[in-house]
């Protein structure tokens, strides 16, 4: 329990300590850093907790359940907690060695962190929005950093768009609470069974909506390409690698966990979608030139597995798509981190993420890509699993055509930076590498000894697969 | 009653699509701002019902339900802060591009992508 | 309404109530966060009628010269700050104690020392908190759209 309340008090309190300072100067850079990993610390602690007794559960001023609000850590949350966590510090890390532009930017990560661990702790439809905003409303300002042209205006679309998605989500929530009379996730899940069917899924769609915006999928990525390609390459790797993590939790929390029947109706259309994603954002890659610009739209065709394999469904679909989850947000994190740095050894770690985004083996796409196969193969839909075989492969070629125009060409290479990230310039210098390389080593290990993430994603997906089963009638 | 706030959900919500999709940013922001007091009308009007506060639940009579009230306040404050916010983004982007329409935007920033890129990137060699 | 020689703008009424109705608001601010537990008021209500009046203000007479006047107002974001931290500490010190958040001291059917009718408890430095971070963000936010730092070009 202390663990709980103190993986949201660490990062709100330091981060609110370290908006007020001068982020510029190196010193609170490393602070951030620091207390991010602190915060890593706490969760790791609670993950320890959740994996052998448990979700663990909290009523803040210890009200009966219903009348207080409830925190809750399952492995789920957990999961998605610590990965957004490490992502943070990467991206943290990898900015202060650079050197941070503005002095609210260290802050306003730590503060990203708290709200991200607030809504993947929380046990109430309602708190989830509160702390959704939150790191919402420190995702906008760190679009806007850097303070070019691009950059502004990445922000205002990145605002705007998702805003519009929060607003969505808000009035789903005030269907929710008029069709069940709760916002307590395990209530709603319980009694959205006796609701009719057409109110149900009306106040699914909305979730669905609200988190597709939120992740970038097919038919709502429309803003994604434009923000990713134009904000810092630091600040992109945040909204892939740990913003995006709101969508894909929504969609695992609030779909299989709370709407399980609404589900299991839609399945072929998320299926669908899925696979629209994939082959869109796979094609649209391939034909872009600038490197930031193929990776948003590669982030596009990536999130399509999450959704397959959220609509194959079952203890298979969902820690396939618990795994790929993490796994994707390692690799696009990874990934944009390195369009900031050069050298032989960026080159290399370049190498591993994109082995691992198209899932070949030493990597931990590797695994990520195998889950998403078997469950597609559980399925018992060929078409389903050559569609994501051509997907793989797509992915391959673009990332190697990066590969080639970016790291092959290296004496040349500065001619094509980029005018609008001029100022963040490819950096040269040992020590700003490590980010990168700890990442791909990451992945590495990952792939290499993969038990460990298998059985938390598994145990992720047994709390979906339980909340369904356990409450059935 | 839930009727009258029904409608008014709906028109703000279609005067604020409307205006969301204007040229000018100003009007953007604007679109948001009503479809936030769509959201918000939408809880009161979903849930709201009316009583005394229940702070005493043991005198009797009608209650009203606190929830709602919370939720609606919660969403106001956030939604204040999101449009202080957008609002300070619009004003740093005349600021930038020394326009607020939309499409000038676009504009000022792709003209013929890559040949621009290639020359900026040369000046920096 | 306005005689020709007086500059464009907020006319001598409005700039006389602003200053007026400064003082009358920080009071119904107090009765606000202190009838709050029986009556209808809370620490974000109180916050608001200050920083409309602080914003009232800073219209009629303009954000520098209203900052001019009053000099408490450049301490604006400490005060967010601040009173962000009151609020955190009263919500998260019972981890401390090993209870849950927001628990609040004395709790239910303990004594309460009151001064007054003012009941000194936990959920009260909770609201003050409240308070000091939405006058605090209304007086830079109105303050800093007033009157921003770059002009745009014209």
């Amino acid at each position: 329990m202390t663990a709980l309340s103190l993986s949201l008090l660490v990062p709100w309190a330091a981060g609110l300590l370290l908006v007020v300072l001068d982020g510029r100067r190196r010193t609170v850079g490393w602070l951030g850093a620091v207390t991010l990993a602190a915060t890593i610390a706490v969760l790791g602690l609670l993950a320890a907790d959740v994996l052998r007794d448990g979700a663990v559960e909290m009523v803040t001023g210890g009200w009966p359940a219903g009348v207080g609000i409830v925190l809750r850590a399952d492995a789920l949350g957990v999961t998605f907690a610590l990965l957004s966590c490490i992502v943070l510090l990467a991206a943290a890390c990898a900015e202060t060695l650079l050197g941070v532009g503005q002095r609210t930017v260290p802050g306003l990560l730590v503060l990203l962190a708290a709200g991200l661990n607030g809504l993947f702790l929380t046990g109430d439809v309602f708190n989830f929005y509160v702390f959704f905003e939150m790191s919402m409303i420190a995702a906008y300002v760190l679009t806007g950093y850097g303070g070019g042209r691009a950059q502004l205006r990445a922000a205002v679309i990145f605002a705007s768009v998702n805003l519009l998605g929060s607003f969505i989500f808000l009035l789903a929530v005030a269907g929710t609470y008029r069709v069940t009379g709760t916002l307590a996730m395990d209530d709603v899940a319980e009694r959205i069974r006796e609701v009719p069917p057409n109110a149900a899924i009306a106040v699914a769609v909305g979730f669905f909506v609200a988190f597709s915006v939120k992740l970038g999928l097919f038919p709502f990525h429309y803003w994604l390409p434009t923000v990713y390609a134009d904000t810092r390459p630091s600040v992109a790797a945040v909204l892939s690698g740990a913003v995006a993590n709101i969508g894909a939790y929504g969609l695992l929390r609030f779909g299989p966990g709370v709407f399980a029947e609404q589900i299991r109706l839609s399945a072929t259309v998320l299926v669908v979608l899925g696979a629209a994603s994939i082959v869109y954002g796979g094609v649209l890659a391939v034909a872009r030139r600038r490197p930031a610009e193929m990776l948003a739209y590669s982030a596009i065709g990536q999130v399509g597995y999450v959704l397959v394999a959220v609509g194959v469904g079952g203890p298979v679909g969902f820690a396939a798509a618990v795994l790929y989850s993490v796994v994707n947000a390692l690799n696009k994190a990874l990934l944009f981190l390195t369009t900031a740095v050069r050298g032989p050894l960026v080159a290399g770690a370049f190498v591993v993420g994109a082995l691992s985004v198209a899932g070949v083996p030493p990597a931990v796409g590797f695994v990520g890509k195998l889950a998403v196969f078997r469950s597609a193969v559980d399925a018992g839909s060929p078409t389903l699993v050559v569609l994501l075989v051509v997907g793989s492969a797509l992915s391959l070629l673009y990332l190697f055509l990066v590969y080639q125009r970016e790291f092959w060409a290296e004496e040349d290479r500065d001619a094509v930076t980029d005018a609008e990230t001029r100022d963040t310039a490819p950096a040269r210098g040992v020590s700003r590498r490590v980010p990168v390389v700890v990442l791909a080593v990451l992945l590495l290990a990952g792939g290499l000894w993969p038990e460990p993430l298998v059985a938390v994603s598994a145990a992720a997906a047994d709390v979906l697969t339980a909340s369904t089963n356990g409450a059935g009638p | 009653m839930t009727l009258a706030t029904a409608a008014a959900a709906a028109l703000l919500f279609g005067a604020g699509s409307y205006l969301l999709l204007q040229r000018s940013l100003v009007r953007v922001v604007a679109g948001i701002a009503l479809i936030s007091q769509c959201a918000i009308v939408t809880i009161i009007g979903s849930s709201l019902s009316q009583g005394r506060a229940p702070l005493d639940p043991a005198e009797g009579g009608p209650l009203s339900d606190p929830l709602p009230q919370a939720l609606a306040l919660t969403a106001l404050v956030i939604g204040m802060g999101t449009l202080a916010l957008l609002l300070a983004l619009v004003h740093r982007v005349v600021v930038a591009h020394g326009t607020a329409e939309r499409d000038e935007l676009r504009d000022v920033d792709r003209p013929g992508r890559d040949e621009v890129v290639r020359q900026e990137g040369d000046e920096t060699e | 309404m306005t005689d020709p020689e007086t500059p464009p703008g907020p006319t001598v009424i409005v700039r006389v109530v602003a200053r007026l109705l400064l003082a009358p608001s920080v009071v119904v601010a107090v009765a606000l966060i202190v009838k709050g537990y029986t009556k209808v008021g809370d620490g974000f209500a109180a916050g608001m009628v200050v920083g409309l009046a602080v914003a009232l203000n800073a219209v009629a007479v303009g954000a520098h010269r209203a900052e001019a006047a009053l000099p408490v107002l450049r301490h604006a974001p400490h005060a967010a700050v601040g009173g962000a931290f009151v609020a955190l500490a009263s919500g998260f010190f019972p981890v401390a104690l090993g209870e849950p958040v927001f628990s609040h001291r004395p709790g239910p059917d303990e004594e309460v020392v009151s001064v007054g009718t003012a009941e000194l408890m936990t959920a009260v430095s909770f609201d003050v908190g409240i308070f000091l971070l939405v006058v605090g963000v209304v007086t830079v936010l109105v303050h800093q759209l007033a009157e921003p730092d770059q002009e745009p070009p014209t």
